[in-house]
């Protein structure tokens, strides 16, 4: 990492250099560019087991006994999603939901934050609504799958920034058509920009 | 598109131009095609030729060559019908089907398709498809199809037409009897007796049917269709009381009990259950018919008709009750017709009557009746042998919705004695139908609830009340029930009929449905303390069906016959293209994860359908040996199924051919040989090709063979 930024700074370095001899003005890139991590998590198939939590600074799974803390960002169960703010935990956590591609964005806005009320799952920050939320159900395949062209732009517990799509939705632990299956895994990418800023 | 047709159509012209030149008509002429006789068009007898309507006829003729017992597989072989397996049913992932399969017209789903028997309509929809084994085929007269609106005369549901199954009328004293045996052990015991005495004339006709059901996929416990056994009886008495009157007296009875015997998880454990399905559908119609004069008649009927469906499945380890599901429906009719003036030239036929149905279900909230008023009014107007014009409308009151005005007009012009072009716009409707709007069901397993759109007020407060949703959500806003609205559709349809010679008509329609107030299930912004949803329906979507239909018979001669047909289809979500026009719909690679926006030309339309159908039919007939051949072949094109192998890409249209079905050909043949005047044999073999998809299209067994020894005594 120390070996990115050095050369990051050597970048930067050459960038103002050519800026200062150069006639047109280019925008500095960031300091500090967030890098695209894919992952993947299960969960139980259950709207009552409680919730997985996921810290985006360290990349990982946070056990849930720390549930009462900055430790994590968003915690997930079945199709919920919780924020680590207020009614959901002590951290300044927010949320956004953004319609386009992941990839063009470059800044995370600064306002317009949702965060849950409310601990009830169905009124979570985040809409888990069968076809008003961030997935599609197929109710004769059961198949879940995340709405394309739908991703989340996140203030995390700790007031940094990160973005993260879910990719796909997957299932084990399926017996057929009769019983729902046991786990449901997760498979999403994320990109959190440790420096603070908003820029990805 | 427009290119392709047009190519398809030179070709056939093409090919036709060289048939009619090769072969020289033969002395004995075969009637001209076009001259049978139809009712369902106008409610009274027309010829074809009379009628501005794309319509087609298949003859007991046909049916009895095909040797087949079941109406679906001869309504299959037709231009434009494919049978629709409902997704809910398919997605058991072959398990038995319990919502069956249906006729898919002009694009559009079984529900929009009218069946009726003798001009009065089967109930007992099953997820919005009638189950056509209800009906035996061995006394149909003539099956009627009519495709586009034809609500103006016969009210709901007739969106994309009207399949009229017309049963035999007894004109002198025979008796037959037939029996037929198939592969997986299938039995079918055919009677009939018509007996006519002076002026009364009565038709005895019953059918056994049973067979073992079959499993096409043995990895799973169960079969995929359960073995079962079908009872028909029908009779029909007319009575002619003298040149004025006539009593027309029939009844209908079947019943069909299904041996349900499959596995389940409950609690994610496996448990085997077994039990029955016992589906009973009865009808008694009675008609008066009085002929004031040539040019004044009144018809006066009352049609009574109930269907239920009840299952009961037993948990194998302790015998104990698992699930039991009852649905009863009846429906009373009587109705007035008057038809006035000089048929076909100057006919005016207007109508009324009154529905009463009732519903009781163990999934619907307690008894749901629902009355509805009806009149109707039709002009057919002839200008100077050259153009025919049938104008009508109907207006049904309901007491759940507001009135709905259906109009249509119809015009044929002769542009030549042999060359009819034929145009039609009407408007259809649809009305919601018991389960969108009375539904009360939780599902025991997974804990969702849905609700009716006229329950969700009471089912709302009655989930709060019993502590399934969190006291702290305010259901108030959402407490009400909502009126749904009629599906409605305008259908257009225009093409030409092209008698070529004596033996040889060439027919193309194009046809056009727009649809809107599409009634779809969506869910409440909040969820039970399960953290289930809640849904109800809603009128949402607008849909549209366009393309060709065309077809070509072919009497050789009284031997040797033919008939070919093709349909292009182009079915789409008018809200998705303007999604994709607007820019908003996306979709996501599942092998790549690469996300992009949909275009125009990737979004392939509705799932389900295919873009192109073609169906063909040969009969030869060698008199020397008095043996008859009877083939004929179905294409069904490539469609889309929505998660095909697990594919989702996050767009929730058809717009990747990962989710492309294969098109698959249905091919079948008989020979049928008279020994005498009394005793015919018949051998086939139906899906020669042994065609099978255990899981899309579960309702087909491989290659199937059958014999049938026909008896039939004629004074």
């Amino acid at each position: 990492m120390t070996t990115l930024k050095l050369s990051v700074l050597a970048c930067a370095a050459i960038v103002t250099g050519l800026m200062s001899c150069g006639k047109e003005e280019v925008p500095a890139p960031p300091p500090n560019p967030s890098v695209t991590v894919t992952d993947s998590i299960e969960v139980p198939f259950s709207s009552t087991a409680s919730y997985t939590l996921f810290s985006f600074k360290n990349g990982a799974v946070v056990a849930n006994s720390d549930s009462i803390s900055t430790d994590w960002d968003f915690g997930l169960t079945y199709v919920n999603f919780i924020v680590n703010s207020h009614a959901s935990g002590p951290g300044n956590g927010g949320v956004i939901t953004e319609i386009g591609l992941y990839d063009t964005l470059s800044l995370a806005p600064a306002t317009g934050y949702a965060y849950d009320t409310t601990t009830n799952a169905t009124q979570l920050a985040i809409n888990n609504g069968l076809t008003t939320g961030w997935y599609n159900y197929d109710l004769t395949t059961h198949n879940l799958s995340p709405k394309a062209g739908l991703y989340f732009v996140f203030r995390t517990a700790d007031n940094h920034y990160a973005k993260m799509e879910v990719l796909s939705v997957g299932y084990s632990g399926y017996n057929g058509p009769n019983s729902p299956p046991t786990t449901l895994i997760y498979k999403f990418q994320y990109s959190y920009q440790s420096d603070g800023s908003g820029n990805f | 598109m427009v290119k392709n047709l047009l190519n398809i159509f030179i070709f056939t012209i093409a090919f036709f131009s060289s048939v009619s030149a090769q072969l020289k008509p033969s002395q004995d002429s075969t009637g001209k095609l076009l001259d049978e006789i139809v009712v369902t068009a106008t409610r009274t007898e027309n010829k074809v030729s009379n009628i501005p309507l794309p319509i087609q006829v298949i003859s007991a003729k046909n049916i009895q060559l095909s040797g087949s017992q079941k109406l679906i597989d001869i309504l299959q072989m037709q231009t434009g019908l494919v049978i629709a397996n409902n997704p809910l049913g398919t997605a058991l992932q072959g398990y038995p089907n319990p919502f069956g399969d249906g006729i898919q017209m002009q694009g559009l789903d079984p529900a929009y398709t009218l069946i009726l028997v003798d001009g009065e309509p089967l109930i007992g929809r099953n997820a919005g498809i009638i189950n056509l084994a209800r009906i035996a085929i061995g006394n149909i007269k003539q099956i009627e199809i009519i495709r586009g609106p034809a609500t103006c005369l016969y009210g709901s549901d007739a969106l994309a037409g009207v399949i009229n199954i017309i049963t035999e009328e007894p004109v002198k004293n025979s008796a037959s009897f037939q029996t037929h045996y198939a592969t997986n052990n299938t039995l079918g015991l055919t009677g009939e007796a018509n007996i006519v005495h002076k002026n009364m004339a009565l038709e005895l006709f019953a059918n056994r049917y049973s067979s073992d059901g079959y499993d096409l996929d043995k990895t799973i416990y169960g079969k995929t269709v359960d073995p079962f056994i079908d009872y028909t009886a029908n009779a029909k008495l007319s009575y002619k009381i003298n040149d004025k009157n006539k009593f027309t007296l029939s009844t209908r009875f079947f019943t069909e009990t299904q041996f349900n015997n499959y596995q389940i998880f409950p609690e994610s454990q496996p448990e085997i259950v077994k039990g029955n399905t016992v589906e009973t559908d009865a009808s008694l119609f009675g008609r008066l018919e009085h002929k004031v004069n040539d040019r004044l008649t009144f018809i006066g009927s009352v049609y009574t008709t109930s269907y239920s469906n009840n299952a009961s499945v037993f948990l194998q380890k302790n015998d104990s009750l698992y699930e039991k599901i009852q649905l009863a429906d009846f429906l009373l009719r009587p109705e007035l017709q008057v038809n006035i003036g000089k048929n076909p030239s100057s006919l005016f036929v207007t109508g009324a009557g009154y529905n009463y149905e009732n519903i009781n279900s163990t999934r619907y909230a307690p008894v749901s009746g629902m009355s509805s008023g009806y009149i109707f009014v039709q002009k057919q107007i002839q200008l100077k042998g050259k153009t025919n014009i049938i104008a009508g409308a109907r207006y049904d009151k309901n007491t759940l919705y507001p009135g709905q005005l259906s109009p249509k007009i119809a015009i044929a012009y002769k542009l030549k004695p042999n060359f009819i072009l034929k145009g039609s716009v009407g408007a259809g409707y649809k009305a919601p139908d018991f389960r969108q709007q009375f539904l009360n069901f939780t599902n025991s397993l997974v804990g969702y609830t849905l609700l009716g759109a006229d329950e969700l007020s009471q089912g709302l407060y009655m989930l709060q009340k019993t502590g399934q949703i969190d006291p702290g959500i305010n259901i108030a806003p959402y407490a009400h029930n909502l009126q749904l609205s009629p599906e409605k559709s305008i259908g257009v349809n225009a093409g030409f009929d092209y008698t070529i010679n004596t033996h040889a008509v060439f027919m193309v329609n194009f046809f056009r449905n727009d649809i809107s107030n599409l009634i779809e299930t969506y869910n409440l912004p909040f969820n039970k303390t399960n953290n289930q949803a809640i849904f109800s329906y809603m009128n949402l979507d607008k849909v549209f069906t366009e393309g060709m239909e065309t077809n070509l018979s072919y009497n050789f001669n009284r031997n040797f016959s033919l008939s070919a047909g093709y349909q292009y289809l182009a079915a789409k979500d008018k809200e998705v293209l303007q999604q994709i026009k607007d820019g908003k719909l996306y979709k996501r690679d599942p092998v790549t994860y690469v996300t992009t926006l949909v275009t125009k030309s990737e979004y392939k339309g509705l799932y389900n359908r295919s873009k192109e159908n073609a169906n063909l039919r040969f009969q030869y007939h060698n008199i020397f040996y008095k043996t008859t051949v009877f083939i004929t072949a179905k294409y069904r094109g490539s469609y889309g199924y929505s998660g095909l192998n697990g594919f989702q890409d996050g767009s929730s249209v058809y717009d990747d051919d990962r989710e492309t079905v294969n098109g698959f050909v249905l091919l079948n043949a008989t020979v049928s040989k008279k020994i005498d005047s009394r005793w015919e044999i018949q051998g086939g073999i139906e899906n020669i090709l042994n065609y099978t998809n255990k899981l899309l299209m579960p309702n087909i067994f491989g290659r199937t063979y059958f014999i049938n020894v026909n008896f039939k005594l004629k004074k």
